[in-house]
């Protein structure tokens, strides 16, 4: 039983890695190709950029969370 | 009356910094506004929980503090401590920031799990989603750029 625990845990620990890594990674590539095509849009891709960036990342901390209570109170 | 290459570029740098400035502001502002909304929210829940139950509402507290603390690391980081100019330094600062959010709560969560005796886990992750959740409703909220067409 503990075994499957901790594969449990690893999966969703490396799942939410992977989940957040993907978001994040779209993200700064999509900035650097709005700023390459208008670089005077620069400020305003930046606010927007910080804004999603903190929105992607809801769902991998969760995951993460429930992981390491799996792990502690199991 | 053509202007000089210099003064033209002096000019253009000038409204850049201004722009991207008050922008920062704005923006700024509007993490700040939100994260204020999110403490009372947990501050709100930990008090009408108090009366039923102390540790539900001690672990809907913590579950608040868990969201907010790597939260306001990162809008520190990112909004009101970035000397930031190019999109490779921009970009480069949010990953750092958000590298140093994650490893926060993973190290949070940790603590919490292996000192705080008893926990009530229900309570605790409710209010942890419901701070994402009003996180992502707060910020389309304010920031309206996003509603318009």
């Amino acid at each position: 039983m503990a075994e499957l625990l901790f594969i449990a845990v690893a999966l969703l620990l490396g799942l939410s890695a992977l989940a957040g890594a993907l978001g994040v990674s779209l993200l700064g590539g999509k900035f650097l190709e709005g700023a390459a095509r208008q670089p005077e849009l620069v400020p305003l891709l930046r606010s927007q950029f910080f804004i999603v960036v903190g929105l992607v990342d809801a769902i991998p901390m969760i995951g993460v969370g429930m992981a390491l209570y799996m792990l502690f109170a199991g | 009356m053509l202007e000089k290459p210099e003064e033209s570029g002096l000019n253009l740098a000038g409204v850049r910094s201004r722009v991207q400035g008050s922008q920062g502001k704005v923006v700024a502002q509007a993490f700040a506004k939100v994260l204020l909304i999110q403490v009372f929210i947990t501050s709100a829940l930990s008090l009408a929980l108090i009366f039923k139950d102390f540790v539900a509402a001690y672990s809907a507290f913590i579950g608040g503090m868990l969201y907010l603390i790597p939260t306001a690391y990162f809008t520190l980081k990112v909004q009101f401590k970035n000397n930031a100019h190019t999109a490779k330094e921009i970009l480069a600062n949010v990953y750092m920031s958000q590298f140093g959010k994650m490893v926060l709560a993973i190290a949070l969560f940790s603590l919490t799990f292996m000192l705080v005796e008893p926990l009530n886990p229900l309570s605790l992750f409710v209010t942890f989603i419901l701070m994402q959740i009003s996180g992502w409703y707060l910020q389309f909220k304010i920031n309206n750029r996003f509603l318009k067409r």
